[in-house]
């Protein structure tokens, strides 16, 4: 339904074709090679230092560092590099160092060979990478991302020496996705520590990082990780095609990927996942996903998701299996009753109050005497004041904090019922629902959305309202692809053998085989028979 | 031109199946005019039903990957072909308004008397409109979660409603002359069992065509086992008032009282109701403007869901005056109205293609 408003809004189309024709500035833009005259370095140092100072020299972060080395200090030379960006280390030690200090004690005879790049790039510089570089574009992105650039007179290449380095938070907790048990790291912002978080859970050659940069004025690096052979390669192809089709400035989260590439754009579901923590990650691409890593954000994304996997988390692989599965079947209740709490509460007093037992149905009744509101205006006006709380205490202050809860819980819940101005009972509703809302906090803000549309239609049309809204979402997520993958399977198209992950989660030895719905390449996880047999006669073993 | 892309299992058939057949009949209950040995009609009416989908998959196992509407083209030739068509399209119209009809009397006269049926009749039709949009994969997808739903809450309630059960209700067995019997028992064969002719419009996009024909039966026995069952639980709870009563699921399930807590469930069976109406009415809706599409040879059948989803609304609102007259035209001349396309044409389409050795191999035809 929502697909077919959507789909009467030209509007947007016309938006699109709009962009289409602006694609031409676009590139325009960003490419160097077309600006500069002679894009290519020249033999001359002087020569090549002035372009790049017209191009960089405004900002003064970068270094141009002019100095002559070899015998007698005949060779002129410079690095360019970004202060902050790069290791002040590694550049002192292994860059100038070997350059001014060492050559210092090679003979006349030497020069010449000094004046070799090869010479140079092979044997005097200390440093893990070095690459040639010979046109203006290749000095100024590998200066952006952290390289320093070696100019030495009377060549027309350069060496960009990889010494990146900069601050960065460490590895941390995840404020998000909290566990009992299991790994406590997460993600950082850099895409380096990120992917080797990720090679460190998964030590196989056949894990595969592609990078691409995205973002015409951001470069950002964006990094694809699958499991050759595991992941389905049709599924690499389409993760690769709509990368690619990004044109965009800017890409500053993972959040920009997923509303650029994600299946569809006008539904309120996510048909993207993201997790913070490496061994959530780890986990998907061993089912066959494949991860998106952006750098600059914690946040990874997988694709692609089904809609039960907001119902898992990591803790219920590391735990045994019997609790988790109440525990399973608990999270889909919470998550029914926080978008179904108000709308039921407000249909069953508006309509069908025959539903309550009459002693419950009579203390009711006593405890809304005198609300000023019917039901539905009562439940939408907490609802509100509910989501007002919620935003403010993410936003606020951390010492207001305490300000908050109490003014939330004296005002809104004791003041406004002894006031009358809000039935006892529908602040229970509200607190359950909030409360339930966080059980499954990937859908929360979904829950949010479809708990105000739910609670207009229950004080509309009562259950009638309810199932009619019910059915138009269970229609649109039947109709819901991501990345080829139904959105509600293994539920709908149904796949019995993934059953044993969605509302019980069976023993890890007996999982045998990969989801059937990502992707069916290479199913079987395990040997048959792993279940633990512990020898028949356990007093034998000790003797 | 492709009208439909999408493919479907056979277990999503066997599901959708269930579903369709389960549909109205969650409130109506089929073969009351048998009395107490209702549920003997429905199972009576459930082989006579089983004998029906005999031939609608033998025809579509013929057929494979063509609907009725295209191999109405084959057998009969290209222009009584379309007439009968035309028939068909017009009985999956009329059915689906019918279902529909049913969604406004029930709610309009039990639940909320005083909201005009045209609200309840137009919301479940857009509901129906956008999962036709959809297409049959979807529709299909739908059907396993609500039936699962539908299977799990009519449990509950007759395990509720295991203590209010007089089982003696149901004696003595074969309590009426044979005339009668068969009279109900084709009642309950051309509803809800025979309306599966509306899947010769979908069986086309089963993956795999040689499991219809056991896809189809087990769905009807399934289906028809729940109605046995309903009809048992309703015969033995009310008694009497089962044979007179125009809802009588909805009057069963409402005896449900347990410990004052557990009381008044009936809203439940209005949700079941919804849901597999819902599934009724989309397979109906989708079967009716894709084999218009095909008639008319479109490209699309997309830009045909609003308008005839909008006559079926009127349809529905205008052919009856009150439920009497909907529930009279549903056990009286229903099973009368249903004998041609239920069993008579496609048992003919069945002769005629045998005779004329249809289809005939690529090189053989003209």
């Amino acid at each position: 339904m929502f697909q077919f408003i959507f789909n009467k809004m030209n509007f947007w189309r016309k938006f699109n074709k709009k962009n289409q024709n602006n694609k031409q500035n676009f590139k325009e833009d960003n490419s160097l090679q077309k600006k500069l005259s002679q894009p290519n370095l020249s033999q001359n140092l002087k020569e090549n230092l002035k372009v790049l100072r017209n191009l960089l020299g405004q900002s003064n972060d970068i270094v141009f560092r002019e100095f002559s080395f070899g015998y007698e200090g005949k060779i002129n030379a410079a690095l360019i590099f970004l202060d902050g960006m790069t290791d002040n280390a590694t550049i002192n030690e292994s860059i100038i160092r070997p350059l001014m200090y060492d050559s210092y004690f090679l003979n006349t005879k030497n020069l010449e060979v000094i004046n070799n790049i090869e010479f140079i790039e092979k044997r005097m510089l200390s440093v893990r990478s070095v690459k040639k570089v010979s046109n203006i574009e290749q000095v100024v992105d590998g200066c952006m991302s952290g390289e320093t650039v070696l100019f030495i007179d009377g060549l027309n290449e350069a060496l960009a020496i990889s010494t990146q380095g900069w601050e960065s938070r460490g590895v941390t907790e995840p404020k998000t996705e909290a566990v009992v048990r299991g790994p406590r790291e997460g993600f950082t912002e850099t895409l380096r520590t990120n992917t080797s978080q990720l090679r460190r859970k998964i030590r196989n050659h056949n894990l595969l990082m592609e990078t691409i940069q995205l973002g015409q004025k951001t470069n950002t690096d964006v990094c694809i990780a699958y499991l050759n052979g595991i992941a389905n390669p049709r599924l690499v192809e389409e993760v690769r095609r709509r990368l690619k089709r990004i044109n965009t400035d800017s890409i500053l989260e993972s959040g920009y990927i997923e509303q650029f590439i994600e299946d569809g754009p006008f539904s309120p579901f996510s048909t993207i996942a993201n997790s913070e923590k490496p061994d959530v990650v780890a986990a998907k691409i061993l089912e066959g996903r494949v991860a998106i890593l952006v750098d600059g954000t914690p946040m990874v994304l997988t694709v692609p998701m089904v809609f039960i996997e907001s119902f898992q988390t990591s803790e219920d692989y590391y735990s045994r299996p019997y609790y988790v599965s109440v525990i399973r079947i608990i999270r889909f209740m919470a998550f029914f009753i926080t978008i179904l709490a108000p709308a039921a509460y407000v249909a069953v007093t508006t309509f069908h109050q025959e539903m309550i037992p009459t002693s419950l149905l009579i203390t009711m009744a006593a405890a809304r005497e005198g609300t000023p509101f019917p039901a539905v205006v009562e439940a939408l006006l907490m609802g509100l004041v509910y989501e007002i709380l919620r935003e403010a205490g993410i936003r606020l202050p951390r010492p207001v904090g305490s300000a908050i809860s109490i003014v939330g819980a004296l005002v809104i819940g004791e003041a406004a019922v002894s006031a009358g101005l809000i039935g006892a009972p529908m602040v229970i509703v509200i607190a359950i629902t909030a409360i339930a809302s966080f059980v499954v906090p990937a859908q929360s803000d979904l829950a949010a959305l479809l708990r105000i549309l739910l609670t207009i239609f229950a004080g509309v049309l009562g259950a009638f309202g309810i199932i009619i809204v019910l059915l138009g979402t269970l229609v649109h997520l039947s109709a819901l692809r991501s990345f080829g993958t139904p959105f509600l399977s293994p539920l709908a198209p149904l796949s019995f053998g993934d059953l044993k992950d969605v509302f019980i989660r069976a023993p890890i030895w007996a999982m045998l085989n990969r989801p059937r719905t990502i992707g069916w390449h290479d199913p079987q996880r395990q040997e048959f028979r792993l279940m633990p047999q512990p020898p028949e006669n356990s007093e034998r073993v000790k003797n | 031109m492709k009208l439909e892309g999408g493919k479907i299992s056979s277990s999503q058939l066997t599901f959708l199946i269930i579903g369709f057949t389960i549909g109205s009949s969650v409130i109506l209950s089929p073969g009351q005019a048998a009395g107490h040995d209702a549920w003997l009609a429905v199972l009576a009416g459930l082989g006579e039903g089983l004998f029906f989908a005999v031939i609608y998959t033998s025809l579509a196992a013929r057929f494979p990957g063509k609907t009725l509407v295209q191999f109405n083209d084959l057998i009969y030739g290209p222009y009584l072909g379309k007439v009968i068509s035309i028939g068909y399209l017009w009985f999956f119209f009329h059915l689906g308004s019918l279902v529909l009809r049913n969604f406004g009397d029930f709610f309009t006269s039990i639940i909320y008397p005083e909201t005009p049926m045209v609200v309840f009749i137009l919301l479940t039709a857009l509901i129906c409109a956008s999962a036709t949009r959809n297409g049959i994969e979807v529709i299909a997808r739908c059907s396993i979660i609500l039936l699962s739903l539908m299977l799990v809450t009519d449990l509950v309630l007759i395990i509720l409603l295991l203590k209010d059960m007089e089982f003696t209700n149901l004696l003595p067995i074969f309590d009426l002359p044979l005339k009668e019997f068969i009279r109900a028992s084709h009642s309950a064969a051309t509803f809800p069992f025979g309306e599966t002719v509306a899947f010769l419009m979908v069986i086309a996009f089963l993956n795999n065509v040689k499991q219809a024909k056991i896809s189809t039966a087990a769905a009807l026995t399934i289906a028809g086992m729940f109605l046995v069952t309903a009809s048992v639980r309703n015969t033995a709870v009310l008694g009497i008032v089962a044979t007179t009563a125009t809802y009588p699921s909805f009057m069963a399930v409402r005896i449900i009282d347990i410990a004052h807590i557990l009381t008044r469930l009936e809203v439940i069976v209005a949700i079941d109701l919804l849901a597999m109406g819902f599934l009724k009415i989309s397979v109906l809706y989708y079967g009716t403007v894709l084999g218009m599409a095909q008639l008319l040879k479109l490209r699309s059948y997309l830009p045909l869901v609003l308008p005839v989803g909008a006559l079926m609304v009127l349809l529905s609102i205008l052919q009856f005056d009150s439920v009497t007259e909907n529930i009279a035209f549903a056990f009286d001349i229903w099973p009368y109205y249903a004998i041609p396309f239920q069993i008579g044409i496609p048992l003919l389409s069945l002769i005629v293609a045998v005779l004329r050795g249809l289809p005939k191999k690529e090189g053989g035809s003209k």
